[in-house]
């Protein structure tokens, strides 16, 4: 097809060629053609199928109303032709078809449309029962569009960047570029987001005069340099808005040219205000087969002519609401495009200028006549047009129909932002009210048309948004404002019709194969609500979303309502606004993690990493998973383990003490110096919910420790829960500023001593004790002897940066007797044979202090403290019904340990394996258990239920804890 | 039944001045009951009162997975139960209700996570319930679009895999019931609010309505997310739930590419292909309370973040639209259910959070047995609210759970 070259509107390079496979064939296009108008200029009409009827689907508009452009380009589906632009070599797929676009097998589907009205898989497909999962192979077959493979790898890089902004344009069209202009000459910072890759909206493609010997493209092209060159202004362009949130949080995403580093970019923009000028788009017109290959907007008509220079066909009918479409067909003739005649649904209200010229080229205009009927098998032939009460008719035979009722304003960013939507009889607009403070809309999404009025609306938009930034433009706004009232206001829209046929295909809604009929169909059956109505039919649920459906709905709904009081609303509008790459707002998407000071000799020593909550830690250093050598080690020498992750905290201020009786279950006024001292949180339901050791550093000076995986929360819960006390105390959390070094086993202290200055003999550093020592005359540590692991053992805190140095000093010091690192997995075992609770192991949400049996720690005397969970501890006190912690060991010392997580059953299941491991201590497997209360006793019997057991039990009996040094004596050597 | 055109269901605002029950709110579990007292009791001089129309709360908007392969004994024999109903309902009700049984498979990204689950699993073996456990390369072989490498910043270890559960039509349930319920002829009256409760004696007497008084001796508060609020305002009776909006989206309909419900507690994410090919997809709530039923930018990109970690080939894939509804959270994760208690005659079915949808029609039945009869059926016992004050939490999360610092 030949393109029309030389005009000064053009957006393509002819100069530069480009080609595309499509459906097996080479395309050639030139440089800035989109998928959809290369492929039109070549002659393809007919470029999909639809979901339901397979009835042929062409070029309707130019931004992604709909997905009858939908194609598949290098392995993904869905892609949109309309603003997908060519690169060179792309592989471009048609998608739901059996066959190609032309000769779809499935074309049948369309005759059978009278079996599937609105709603009809409820009632089929059911009977007889049987018949249903055959069915469901077949829906799911047929549905969905394009298809997806497991394996495929989307290429290219996805970024994302968070500017910031003191005001935010969305629409680069007069209006949001006025309005940028004004808020920049202010000096504020400015970003301007359009979706189209150039600046101009509306004005861009139209030879129209704005003032005499300015047309309207030059006019939008003087706006935009000016743009360009203000420094303050940040210009996206390429870049759709899917999002607006409280707050002006917008969101959106740029596609990357050739030149960029990314193939897409999500951008999320605060700005302290936002103007929103996003202008129309048409309002599809409703009548039998309005969804023919060859019928199009005027928009689509008119753009891919002056922005790509392709004429849509060779004989056209207009059948428009809007003066628009009368100036398209002045304009598309003069270019070479032959127009039968221009029917306007209006009977009067177009611009009286318009006339004339149609007259003046010889084309018949048609006041109050609208398109009926679209004819052609697969692509459009002739249409019947008739007058609005249908007694008059006429066929005309053409290629092309451009058909469109009128305006409706795209308000997606002010509804998600939290705008009513209100219907104005006047300009037949949904109209946004009730916009958030700092948002303001612009242009012609307001209903005005006058050039001037658009470009001065913007700018008051853009003045208002600067009084939001806290400057002093009153009186220059009042001055816009009285300008602005001198100009003509909001445009009176064209009445909604829909031509008076007897027609079952007249779509409302493309994507689903939505019908009036469908509509009638489902309010028969009683959805008399818009949002019902949309989920019965499916209407504006599709790829395009409300993009077709979203205007004529409603309005239809309306109107066929007999109830009097029924008010045009339209359905709750989503975000994405625009359908959003997963790849996009997944970004870069960087791993994070916390790792502990020593991570990277974690690795180097061979331990196999595993998420923590949000650390990584070592699971094991040898191969055996049950790491028995580790073990070994711990208990006949000496073992190091990194345990950086505990939570670490200091509470200081004449209140500390109190605070810490609030939250710990026991008597804190006994922590004292020199001395660790073990206690637990509970919540108000007396369940445990951390547990950890504590010391007094100095006078109301605390330091104390939590689990990994309360170490997030535990200021916050101490703050919580002291909030109406008024008590003067700091806490804060060095869990990221101390290392931790678990030294244990019992040659522990010989390797110790080597390096501390102070004396570590079990009479200078008792079990239980805190020292603070000096390594090597420069290391401060704080050490712990505790007896987690049940050996001799030694807790080092010591500051996260030289956390590597200690371990290396230690390991060089250990080397004489081998020393060796231990991870978590031998933790595991080695606290278990002591008895040992790790909560969350040995614990649930609904397990209490008394559960596990630290029920002694709770100091019931303490009734001041008001400790979290003391009434409810007193409370269940002697509840004997609940599940109780208890160490097992098998009934047959051979058997292998059941595995974690196993059920304890009698009739019914009465509790469950917390953690069993075989002991190599012990040479049998010990494990704990939560078991119903009357299950507790000692030798009391368990039948433990593994999963895939097949009736198989196993068998243990209730054994009294530690099983490992049952006397404590190692650990206090 | 949709050929003939009749209405589904009665006209709205139609407002009778007394009936034998009331009840509170047009959702899942209010219609439920409703179909129940009517098809099981012969109780049809019911009135259903629905403040918007019929599946505007968390009816209209989950994401409509089901399953039994809960944790604890109370749950599983109910969820089993309901499992079983979705066939027959389709049936009794002649309306497809879309059963897909496609089977869940739920991630392990940790050695405790596998701990976790062989609970489950065994719990559900243990009740005759179809659950396993099986191995990362299992995992891929039901799921061949997922990762099981370890590139993942989570690596799976191993799954659960449960292929009872699947999905249902959501919508569906909610106008199927609305249209039986309708023909044995309960009152489903939309676009009106219930406003007062009224008691005399310890009994109820009367519900209040924007459009006038009903007097009525049962009334089932069955208001969904807004339960707790008009128990707390209408009978000053509290309740220990917290609502917190979540949040789901779906992608832009694919041919068939993901044959089961996947979901990873690790990743805060479930995804599901619906019948129509677009991938559904959830889990998170909004971490403090709130009503709003706002979507959150940082909602959709997280999720983006956690299915293309999962799932790589869905980077090519794009969303298409999400929405938010409420969540009614219990400290425990599992239901209120209640009756005459301490009020004769008001029923109180709330607090099923993100998990209302596949509990629907078996609590609707064994609630319609309890109000029939005013006895409580044993497998409701359970979920008393007492049970909070007796700091007997059910179970049903392994983890302690928080809404809110005061929770
Ligand atoms: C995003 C999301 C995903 C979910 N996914 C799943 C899932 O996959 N599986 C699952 O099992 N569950 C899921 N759920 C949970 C499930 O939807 C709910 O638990 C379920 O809808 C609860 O049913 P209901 O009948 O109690 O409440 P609802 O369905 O919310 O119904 C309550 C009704 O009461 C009405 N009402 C309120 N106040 C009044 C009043 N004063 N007078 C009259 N009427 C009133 C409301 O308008 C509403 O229609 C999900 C929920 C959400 C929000």
């Amino acid at each position: 097809m030949k393109r029309l070259a030389g005009l000064p509107t053009l957006r393509v390079n002819s100069a530069r060629a480009v080609s595309i496979e499509y459906d097996g064939k080479r395309f050639h296009g030139v440089e800035g053609d989109t998928v959809a108008t290369l492929l039109y200029a070549n002659g393809t009409r007919i470029f999909s199928r639809s979901l339901k009827y397979h009835r042929p689907r062409g070029l309707y508009s130019l931004d992604g109303q709909s997905s009858n452009t939908y194609v598949d380009v290098d392995d993904i589906p869905n892609v949109c032709a309309e603003n997908t632009f060519v690169g060179n070599g792309m592989r471009v797929e048609p998608q739901n078809v059996l066959g190609t676009p032309e000769h779809d097998w499935m074309a049948f589907m369309d005759k059978l449309s009278w079996a599937m009205p609105a709603g009809f898989y409820y009632t089929i497909f059911h009977k007889p029962a049987r018949l249903w999962p055959i069915a469901v192979r077949h829906i799911r077959k047929t549905a969905g569009l394009g298809s997806l493979s497991p394996d495929v790898e989307l290429r290219g890089r996805f970024d994302q960047i968070y500017p910031a902004a003191d005001v935010c344009i969305i629409g680069a069209g007069p209006a949001g570029m006025s309005a940028a202009l004004a808020a920049a000459a202010q000096k504020l910072r400015v970003i301007l987001l359009e979706s189209r890759p150039w600046l101009g909206g509306y004005f861009d493609y139209r030879t129209r005069n704005h003032k005499p010997g300015m047309p309207l493209y030059l006019r939008g092209r003087q706006l935009a340099d000016q743009l360009e060159q203000a420094p303050n202004i940040r210009i996206f362009k390429h870049t759709a808005v899917i999002g607006c949130y409280s707050n002006n949080l917008i969101t959106a995403f740029q596609r990357g040219s050739e030149a960029d580093c990314f193939a897409e970019r999500y951008v999320q923009i605060r700005a302290e205000s936002v103007v929103v000028a996003t202008g129309c788009i048409e309002r599809p017109l409703l009548f039998e087969n309005n969804d023919r290959p060859g019928i199009m907007q005027i928009g689509c008509a008119h753009r891919l002519a002056r922005t790509w220079g392709v004429l849509a066909g060779e004989q056209a009918v207009f059948s428009i609401g809007h003066d628009l479409g009368i100036e398209a067909a002045i304009d598309l003739h003069d270019l070479g495009l032959s127009i039968a005649c221009v029917a306007d649904v209006r009977e009067d209200g177009c611009d009286p200028a318009l006339p004339p010229q149609l007259e003046a080229r010889n084309i018949p205009f048609y006041p109050g006549w609208v398109a009926a009927k679209a004819h052609g098998r697969k692509v459009l032939k002739k249409v019947t047009l008739t007058n609005l009460s249908g007694v008059c008719k006429q066929q005309f035979d053409c290629d092309t129909l451009v058909a469109s009722a009128g305006l409706t304003p795209v308000t997606g960013p002010l509804a998600l932002a939290g705008a009513r939507l209100e219907y104005d009889a006047h300009t037949g607009y949904f109209l946004p009210t009730g916009i958030p403070q700092k948002m303001h809309a612009a242009g012609r999404m307001l209903g005005l048309e006058d050039p001037t009025a658009i470009e001065l609306s913007g700018r008051l938009a853009g003045l208002r948004a600067v009084a939001d930034c806290g400057m002093a433009v009153g009186a220059t706004i009042s001055g816009v404002e009285e300008e602005l009232a001198k100009l003509p206001g909001p445009a009176r829209g064209s009445k909604f019709v829909v031509a008076p046929v007897e027609g079952k295909k007249t779509f409302v809604c493309f994507d689903e194969d939505v019908t009036i009929q469908n509509i009638d169909q489902a309010m028969r059956l009683g959805f008399d609500v818009t949002e019902l109505i949309k989920r019965f039919t499916s209407a504006g649920t599709g790829p395009g979303q409300g993009g077709i459906a979203g205007h004529n709905l409603p309005l239809y709904v309306a109107l066929t309502h007999r109830s009097p009081d029924l008010h045009p609303r339209p359905t709750t509008v989503r975000p994405p606004l625009v359908p959003t790459l997963l790849a996009t707002y997944a970004g870069t998407n960087h791993p994070m993690s916390k790792r502990t000071p020593v991570h990277a000799s974690q690795v180097a020593a061979g331990g196999v990493m595993e998420r923590l909550q949000p650390w990584q830690r070592a699971r094991r250093f040898c191969a055996d998973t049950t790491a028995r050598a580790e073990i070994e080690n711990v208990r006949t020498n000496v073992g190091m383990l990194d345990a950086s992750t505990l939570g670490k905290f200091r509470i200081f201020g004449p209140d500390a003490l109190k605070a810490l009786q609030r939250v710990y279950v026991s008597d804190m006024a006994r922590v004292s110096t020199g001395r660790m001292y073990y206690s637990a949180m509970c919540n108000e339901d007396g369940c445990v919910i951390d547990d950890g050791v504590a010391t007094q550093i100095a006078e109301n000076d605390y330091y104390f420790t939590t689990s990994t995986g309360r170490a997030g929360e535990t200021s916050e819960w101490i703050r919580y829960h002291t909030r109406y006390d008024r008590w003067d105390f700091h806490i804060i959390n060095l869990t990221d500023a101390y290392g931790v070094i678990n030294l244990a086993g019992p040659n522990a202290r010989k390797v110790l001593e080597k390096v501390v200055d102070g004396a570590v003999s079990n009479e200078a550093f008792p079990f239980l004790g805190f020292r603070e020592f000096m390594v090597h005359g420069a290391i401060p540590v704080r050490a712990m002897r505790l007896g987690f692991v049940g050996e001799l053992s030694f807790e080092l805190h010591v500051p996260s940066s030289y956390m590597q140095s200690l371990w290396d000093i230690l390991e060089e010091a250990g080397e004489e007797f081998a020393i060796w690192n231990f991870g978590l997995e031998a933790q595991n075992t080695l606290r278990l044979e002591k008895g040992h609770v790790i909560l969350g192991s040995e614990s649930e949400q609904r397990t209490t202090l008394h559960d596990i049996g630290l029920g002694f720690f709770w100091h019931r005397d303490k009734l001041e403290a008001q400790t979290v969970g003391a009434v409810a501890l007193k409370q269940t006190e002697n509840d004997t019904s609940r599940l109780k912690l208890v160490g097992f060991k098998m009934e047959e010392p051979a058997a292998r340990a059941p595995r974690d997580g196993s059920p304890i059953v009698a009739e019914r299941i009465r509790g469950y394996v917390c953690t069993a491991r075989y002991s190599y201590a012990l040479k049998e497997p010990v494990g704990m258990a939560l078991v119903e209360g009357y299950l507790a006793k000692n030798a009391t019997r368990l039948t433990i239920f593994e999963d895939d057991c097949k009736g198989e039990l196993m068998k243990a009996k209730v054994v009294p804890m530690p099983f490992y040094d049952p006397t404590g004596k190692r650990m206090r050597m | 039944m949709l050929g003939r055109g009749k209405r589904l269901w009665s006209r709205s605002k139609r407002l009778k001045s007394s009936y034998d029950a009331v009840i509170i709110g047009g959702g899942l579990h209010g219609l439920a009951t409703a179909y129940f007292l009517a098809t099981r009791h012969g109780m049809n001089h019911v009135a259903v009162v629905e403040k918007r129309y019929i599946g505007f709360g968390g009816a209209g908007r989950n994401t409509a997975i089901v399953r039994a392969n809960q944790r604890t004994q109370e749950n599983l024999p109910l969820y089993k139960e309901a499992l079983e109903l979705w066939p027959v309902l389709t049936q009794e009700l002649d309306f497809n209700l879309m059963f897909y049984n496609c089977g869940n498979l739920n991630l392990a990204h940790s050695e405790a996570a596998l701990k976790a689950m062989r609970l489950q699993v065994a719990s559900a073996q243990f009740h005759g319930i179809d659950s396993r456990l099986i191995d990362p390369k299992e995992c891929k072989e039901l799921v061949p679009a997922l990762d099981v490498s370890d590139r993942l910043r989570y690596p799976i270890y191993g799954g659960m895999y449960h292929p009872p559960g699947g999905i249902v039509r959501h919508d569906a349930v909610v106008w199927g019931l609305a249209s039986g319920a309708s023909q044995k002829g309960v009152d489903i009256i939309q676009g009106v609010a219930v406003t007062g409760i009224g008691v005399q004696g310890g009994r109820i007497t009367s519900v209040e309505t924007d459009h006038g008084t009903i007097t009525t001796p049962r009334v089932l508060n069955a208001a969904g997310a807004y339960a707790a609020a008009i128990s707390c305002e209408m009978l000053g009776m509290r309740l220990p739930i917290s609502v917190l909006t979540i949040q789901a989206m779906v992608t832009q309909p694919l041919k068939p590419i993901l044959h089961h419900v996947i979901s990873s507690g690790t990743y805060h994410c479930y995804a599901n292909q619906t019948l129509k090919g677009e991938v559904a997809t959830g889990a998170h709530m909004d971490p403090w309370p709130n009503y709003t039923t706002q979507c959150t930018a940082h909602y959709i990109k997280h999720q983006a973040e956690a299915l293309t970690q999962l799932l790589p080939c869905l980077k090519g894939v794009k969303f298409m639209r999400a929405w938010a509804g409420l969540a009614d959270m219990t400290p425990d994760m599992a239901p209120i259910i209640d009756g005459n208690d301490p009020v004769r005659g008001y029923y109180l079915d709330c607090g099923w959070g993100y998990f209302g949808f596949k509990s629907c029609v078996v609590t609707g039945k064994y609630l319609a047995d309890f109000m029939a009869s005013g006895v409580c059926p044993q497998i409701l016992r359970p979920f008393t609210g007492r049970r909070f004050e007796q700091h007997r939490l059910m179970g049903e999360t392994p983890a302690l759970v928080h809404y809110s610092p005061d929770n």
